[in-house]
């Protein structure tokens, strides 16, 4: 087995009183990969990513970075650096000196500092803001200054703690795209984490769903959406319609309609997953199941459309071209996409 | 809504506005009450002083602007804008032709003055803003008005006529005064002849040093000596400093006299301060140690609940000549003993300024980002490293403010030297003893405007010093994350300093309830309850009376102070700076020059007050109405302004939105202010020492005089029942704004 960058083993934090805020988590992640923890607030994706940089002490566990047990290290003597939510800059401190800040501590020669300061800061495009105070630069440029302050310590792993919550919906699309593509250039390996699904499936190698203290899916972000392992990260990964079907080994049994599928289940009830842009109105002759249109909505690239069905209501992402004349109270009947839908255990939650 | 309707059609059909609603309010006031008064006795009412019975004055300007406001209303011989306008202005007038004839005849103001001339305010207030002059309705028209005024008669005039009288004396302006003070041994000492050294060669001695040390800092910074213009301009004024330091620094050392005094003790006691309360602050913060913490909670309740020289004289019960330290312990000799004088005023002023400087400082600290030292930790620097490069730079602006609340404290204060000050004299107690000992209003004068030199220095420096590092923190969203514990061993530095302290304290205010059960402190130790029946019989009626008179000054104090906050923060008008330099002075004026200034300006003519109560509760009021105002600030900035517009929207005026919105929603601060200026009233001293007669004397004064007299078991006695009833009511607040925080949080508060 190639030696991970990071391996936590059995990982465990408490504060205070039960329930653990992470609870036996158990990952490995490869050199110069992006991993991405995800999930709603309060998971323990911070907590953890916190235990990994040293600010916190597992309660239970060990963690290794490289072939080092750093457990109980504290974080200056890590080969760590975090980009923080707020970003954590140094007030006090111009551009300069805050990305210089580690490599000063560490007693890095004078002309080493310049050279790999100046190399950092054109690194992120922005070579020459040297001597801007922080406070003058915009939430971007704050953004990046944090980056190369990570970045010109040519950490083992580089943390990142939902460092886009700040921005706006615009530049997080760029920023995240840059994170990225510097990430794969110099070869980093970095931990991510966030709430942002679409965010973890944009910029991932591997994305970890954790949901209350434990791992409830490790994945590609092609896996989680098309596989998703439990109706939790259906739901969190995505859109996710849950229908309870018939399920006999080689098709699904949906009312009058039969959908066949390839999954290792036994055959019994099952609940199916439907993602929205797997519904489209049935053609003509075609098996499908029949909805009443209860509500629309017209959000740019296509058109949101509710369905009350037998099953339950079903909801559709039907492209505009094909959205054209639909009413509400009209009946149609739909058919799903084979490759946006999967099934799950009747008792899987 | 009908009764709305009916109103609007009577004031549009008669012309029955609000500003000549209020004038002819003022009218009616100005024809029932007589506008002056004999002597100091508000009652009863003596029509000799009524406008008729006078000779004739600028006062007929109130009827004659009266009418002239209702006619312009109802004829509307001008536009709209123009009789709001002019209305303003005879409003004024007639007002300002009020105030002109008392002053002019010094004639004392009566019921009639005050209230024609509040009324003529408000209706000038609401002149001009029912033309947006002032951006605002009615209510803050007239607001704006009424606050202007009484800082200007209860602040600003009272400092202004200290300036004056030291340096108009006789008629002419000189600065005689000045040269006859500076030149008296009580303001600087220098060689004494009874002592074998030469002070006089000593300081001169400084000054070499001072320069040699300055030039050569100069060339140590540049790193080489050329001779070029650029080169040595730095070189002189390096020089020149040092000399002046050294100056300074020999004449605080050698010099004795008020003003070395005064400055040597703050020089010790605003840096002790400022260190213990920074070390207490970070303990307080980051210990590991939960009881450490919880005994830290109580310290900032401490500066509050003790009159500020009770300290002192509970230092004389362990450190003085019969001490339990240094004469039972230590066999120190009544007579050798060091305490009085510079050590014993520094010591108890560091005790007293720790708690205060904690307060500040725990502000700064915990309004600093965690984020930011974890940061530098994952860039692999140690605990002791984040402290000097993060914490230490960001806490400074707190330092610095810290430094300069205690600066300010230490030269102000007035009852410790007095305690403890021994054969030397201070700045504060000299404007007294000049005053009331050498009867000298232009001596106590010129004390007084160093005094107000030295706190406008200090001022503007720390101004300077803060303008220039003052960062606003960079955060997007406030970050979570706990603050780092401090190195070990430098916590445990701390926590040794603080269980000292702690220890010392404790033994402060045992050795007070201790001294209060003994017959004489030292000499004849047995328990008896004496003392407690000589307060009783003594001592109760005049705290009782503190008590009342602290509780009326509280109530307009956090009145008046929560309408500058809300005017201050919320509306822009002309005088709004006016405001706040008022409230700035008040506060940072030591209470000494405010006392005198009240003598100066109530003591005869037209607003003789002295020797009333009356005179003692505006002291109070103005005196802690800073509190009020900080407190209502700090609960106003934490309500968004949109609740504000939301009420105004749904056509409530500004008076309704204050009294239905903000506050229920500021209960909690104004409570808390209310408590806070009721105590100050309690604790203060300096400045009511100098209105206090024999029928109207205050607990602290009197608590003060039996100290000075030695009469120390009745004061212990007099001072454990103070401080056990401020405690409790402390103590109430706390609990009060648990309460009231829970329901607060659940009301839109930000």
């Amino acid at each position: 087995m190639a030696a991970a960058a990071v391996s936590l083993n059995a990982l465990t934090k408490r504060f205070n009183a039960a329930p653990p805020s992470v609870n036996n988590i158990n990952l490995d992640i490869k050199p110069g990969t992006l991993v991405t923890l995800l999930g709603p607030s309060g998971c323990g994706k911070t907590t953890t990513l916190r235990m990994i940089a040293g600010l916190e002490i597992p309660s239970e566990g060990r963690i290794m970075i490289g072939d080092t047990d750093v457990t109980r290290m504290p974080p200056e003597r890590r080969d760590v650096t975090m980009v923080f939510q707020s970003y954590a800059l140094f007030p006090h401190m111009d551009v300069y000196s805050n990305v210089a800040y580690g490599l000063r501590v560490a007693r890095r020669p004078v002309a080493e500092v310049k050279e790999r300061v100046a190399e950092a800061l054109a690194l992120v495009g922005l070579g020459g803001f040297g001597d801007r105070r922080v406070d003058a630069l915009s939430g971007g440029q704050q953004q990046r200054v944090a980056l190369a302050r990570a970045l010109v310590m040519k950490p083992k792993v580089v943390l990142f703690d939902e460092p886009l919550s700040n921005l706006d919906a615009k530049l997080r699309r760029r920023v995240r795209g840059e994170i990225r593509a510097l990430q794969q250039r110099l070869g980093l390996t970095a931990v991510y984490v966030t709430h942002d699904q679409e965010e973890a499936l944009a910029i991932s190698d591997k994305v970890v769903v954790m949901n209350a203290g434990r791992i409830e899916q490790i994945g590609s972000p092609h896996d989680l959406y098309h596989r998703p392992a439990s109706l939790f990260v259906a739901d969190f990964v995505g859109r996710a319609n849950v229908l309870q079907a018939q399920w006999d080994g080689h098709a699904v049994q949906l009312g009058e309609m039969s959908l066949p599928m390839d999954s290792p289940l036994p055959a019994g009830p099952v609940q199916l997953i439907l993602r929205p842009e797997g519904v489209r109105l049935a053609r003509n002759g075609e098996a499908g199941l029949s909805g009443r249109i209860t509500d629309l909505a017209f959000v740019g690239g296509a058109t949101e459309v509710s369905f009350d069905t037998a099953l339950g209501q079903v909801e559709a992402a039907v492209l505009e071209t094909e959205a054209a004349g639909l009413c509400v109270g009209d009946t149609y009947r739909l058919a799903f996409d084979r490759s946006s839908t999967h099934i799950l255990p009747a008792n899987a939650v | 809504m009908t009764f709305i309707t009916l109103r609007d059609s009577l004031t549009a059909h008669r012309g029955l506005t609000t500003p000549v609603v209020w004038a002819l309010v003022a009218l009616a006031l100005w024809l029932l009450l007589p506008l002056g008064r004999p002597g100091r006795a508000f009652f009863p009412l003596n029509y000799d002083f009524h406008a008729f019975a006078l000779p004739p004055g600028f006062y007929w300007l109130v009827p004659v602007a009266a009418v002239a406001i209702w006619l312009l209303q109802t004829t509307r011989l001008i536009s709209m804008d123009r009789i709001s306008d002019w209305q303003a202005a005879l409003a004024l007038s007639a007002a300002g032709g009020v105030i002109f004839f008392l002053f002019g005849t010094g004639t004392h103001f009566g019921w009639g003055a005050l209230g024609t001339v509040l009324a003529l305010l408000v209706s000038a207030g609401s002149a001009l803003s029912s033309n947006s002059r002032i951006r605002g309705d009615t209510f803050v028209g007239a607001s704006v008005f009424i606050a202007l005024v009484f800082v200007t008669v209860f602040i600003v005039f009272p400092l202004l006529l200290v300036l004056r009288t030291a340096v108009w004396i006789d008629g002419t302006l000189t600065l005689s005064q000045f040269a006859r003070t500076f030149a008296s041994p009580l303001f600087l000492f220098l060689d004494n002849p009874f002592t074998e050294i030469s002070e006089m060669g000593r300081v001169t001695t400084m000054i070499w040093i001072g320069a040699v040390t300055g030039a050569g800092l100069s060339v140590w910074r540049t790193g080489r000596i050329a001779l070029s213009w650029r080169m040595i301009r730095p070189i002189v004024i390096w020089t020149l400093s040092g000399m002046a330091i050294g100056w300074a620094l020999g004449i605080m050392i050698w010099g004795r006299g008020a003003l070395p005094s005064s400055l040597l003790v703050a020089c010790i006691a605003a840096p002790g301060g400022t260190a213990l309360g920074f070390a207490l602050a970070l303990l307080g913060q980051r210990t590991r140690s939960k009881p450490l913490r919880g005994m830290l909670s109580v310290v900032s309740v401490l500066p509050f609940i003790t009159p500020p020289f009770v300290i002192g004289f509970a230092i004389i019960f362990l450190l003085g000549r019969r001490g339990m330290v240094t004469y039972d312990l230590l066999g120190i000799s009544p007579i050798d003993n060091p305490l009085y004088g510079i050590p014993g005023v520094a010591l108890s002023q560091i005790l007293g300024l720790a708690p205060v400087a904690y307060l500040i400082l725990r502000g700064s600290l915990n309004g600093l980002n965690p984020a930011l030292e974890e940061a530098a930790r994952t860039l692999g620097a140690s605990r002791w490293r984040v402290f000097c490069d993060i914490t230490w730079p960001l806490v400074r602006p707190g330092i610095a403010a810290s430094m300069l609340l205690a600066t300010i404290e230490s030269i102000s204060d007035f009852g410790t030297p007095l305690v403890l000050g021994g054969d030397r004299n201070f700045l504060a107690t000299e404007v007294f003893l000049a005053l009331t000992g050498r009867y000298s209003q232009p001596e106590a004068a010129v004390y007084g405007t160093v005094l107000l030199a030295i706190v406008a220095l200090v001022f503007v420096g720390s101004r300077v010093v803060l303008g220039a590092q003052g960062f606003t923190t960079v955060t997007g969203k406030p970050a979570s994350g706990a603050f780092l514990p401090l190195p070990v061993w430098f916590e445990a530095i701390l926590t040794a300093v603080a269980l000292f302290w702690f220890v010392f304290i404790l033994a402060l205010y045992l050795t007070i309830f201790y001294g209060s059960f003994v017959q004489l402190w030292g000499i004849n130790n047995t328990l008896t309850f004496q003392h407690y029946r000589e307060f009783w019989q003594v001592g109760w009626p005049v705290l009782w009376y503190t008590i009342k008179l602290s509780a009326a000054s509280a109530v307009p104090a956090m009145m008046l102070g929560g309408l500058i906050a809300y005017l201050v923060t919320r509306h822009r008008f002309l005088g709004r700076s006016y405001l706040e330099l008022g409230s700035l002075l008040s506060f940072a004026t030591p209470g000494t020059v405010m006392g005198l200034a009240y003598i100066l300006a109530f003591n005869d003519g037209a607003l003789l007050m002295t020797g009333t109560s009356a005179v003692i509760v505006l002291a109070l009021v103005f005196r802690n109405m800073p509190v009020a105002i900080r407190a209502s600030m700090a609960g106003l900035s934490q309500i968004d302004r949109s609740l504000e517009e939301a009420s105004s929207t749904l056509k409530a005026g500004s008076g309704v939105t204050m009294v239905k919105v903000l506050a229920p929603l500021l209960l909690y601060p104004l409570l808390a202010g209310l408590i806070f200026a009721f105590v100050s009233a309690m604790t203060s001293v300096s400045q009511v020492i100098f209105l206090v007669g024999a029928g109207n004397n205050l607990a602290t004064v009197l608590l003060l005089s039996w100290v000075e007299q030695g009469r120390l078991g009745r004061a212990a006695a007099m001072a454990t029942v103070m401080i056990f009833g401020l405690l409790a009511l402390i103590l109430l607040l706390l609990v009060v704004s648990r309460r009231v925080d829970v329901r607060n949080s659940k009301k839109g508060m930000k």
